[in-house]
């Protein structure tokens, strides 16, 4: 990239009104501190309940990258924030195994449309269930997000090759 | 004393006790490591209900809990289930800030998931 490029891209998040933007390895440690760098803008504007709504959406969002993200800046997770008009958008992307999408497009599908009664009840079947394979969470941190989502959350599933998929989730508090 | 954990920035303050048979969990919860972190609570628990000494008194007071915190604290409320049916009353009081509806709500879902459980969410 030459500096004109670099101009043009920081013009590009300027006017989506990007607040955090990274590509690369996430680490348990880089969350951390990228989710007191957050929280601290939140704070920053007085409104302790929202802050805590946007820090636990970014969490989730965060450690799901964690899990299944690999090491490289091919694979590995995208995290963009952006702050438009008093709305927080949190946008989490990572590259997966086709084979692997099968199960988050299904229980996407089942959340994508739902209300915000029948996610709660979602949620509380889902407080019980464990699947190693999800992770810790294991499906859990989706319904939190949408839960906390004060618009339904939306996502794409973009093919890289036959064998791969980049995936992207955004949530709006 | 069963256990006696501090609190760090992200992980809580944890007291379980035998006699009387208490435990405490306060503070934030998003363990690098849930299952290591929780492993020892759920164990300690288990064992309590393997010799039950009388009613068992729970506090929760978390600030925040990233959801496979909330998995493992479900596995210790089935401890507490566990417990009281051995015909030994378990008392949960679930406290949440007055303006913090995500702890106040899943104090609730914890309610609709443990009907047996007697649990009272109350704001501080």
């Amino acid at each position: 990239m030459d500096l004109s490029q670099a101009i043009a891209l920081r013009n590009e998040l300027r006017n989506n009104k990007v607040i955090m933007a990274y590509n690369g390895a996430i680490s348990d440690d880089l969350m951390l501190t990228l989710a007191d760098l957050l929280k601290s803008r939140m704070l920053a504007q007085d409104d302790p309940k929202r802050s805590k709504t946007i820090f636990s959406v970014f969490m989730e969002g965060v450690q799901n990258l964690i899990w299944h993200g690999g090491d490289d800046s091919d694979t590995s997770g995208m995290i963009l924030i952006t702050q438009n008009e008093g709305q927080v958008t949190i946008m989490c992307g990572n590259r997966i195994a086709q084979q692997d999408t099968l199960q988050l497009r299904d229980r996407l599908s089942r959340i994508e449309n739902a209300d915000k009664e029948t996610i709660r009840q979602l949620y509380r079947e889902g407080m019980s269930s464990s699947n190693e394979h999800e992770g810790p969470g294991a499906g859990l941190g989706l319904l939190e997000i949408a839960r906390r989502s004060s618009q339904p959350i939306s996502y794409a599933f973009v093919d890289v090759d036959q064998d791969t998929v980049d995936f992207i989730l955004a949530a709006t508090i | 004393m069963l256990l006696n954990i501090a609190a760090t920035d992200r992980t809580p303050e944890i007291v379980l006790t035998s006699q009387p048979a208490k435990l405490s969990i306060k503070g934030e919860s998003y363990p690098e490591d849930v299952s290591a972190f929780y492993g020892q609570v759920i164990q300690a628990v288990n064992s309590l209900v393997e010799s039950p000494a009388g009613p068992f008194d729970v506090e929760i007071q978390l600030v925040y809990i990233n959801s496979s915190s909330i998995k493992a604290l479900f596995r210790i409320f089935e401890g507490f289930d566990d417990y009281q049916k051995k015909e030994q009353k378990v008392t949960i009081q679930w406290f949440a800030d007055e303006d913090d509806d995500i702890m106040l709500e899943l104090g609730e879902d914890f309610i609709d998931r443990f009907p047996n459980l007697t649990i009272h969410t109350l704001s501080t």
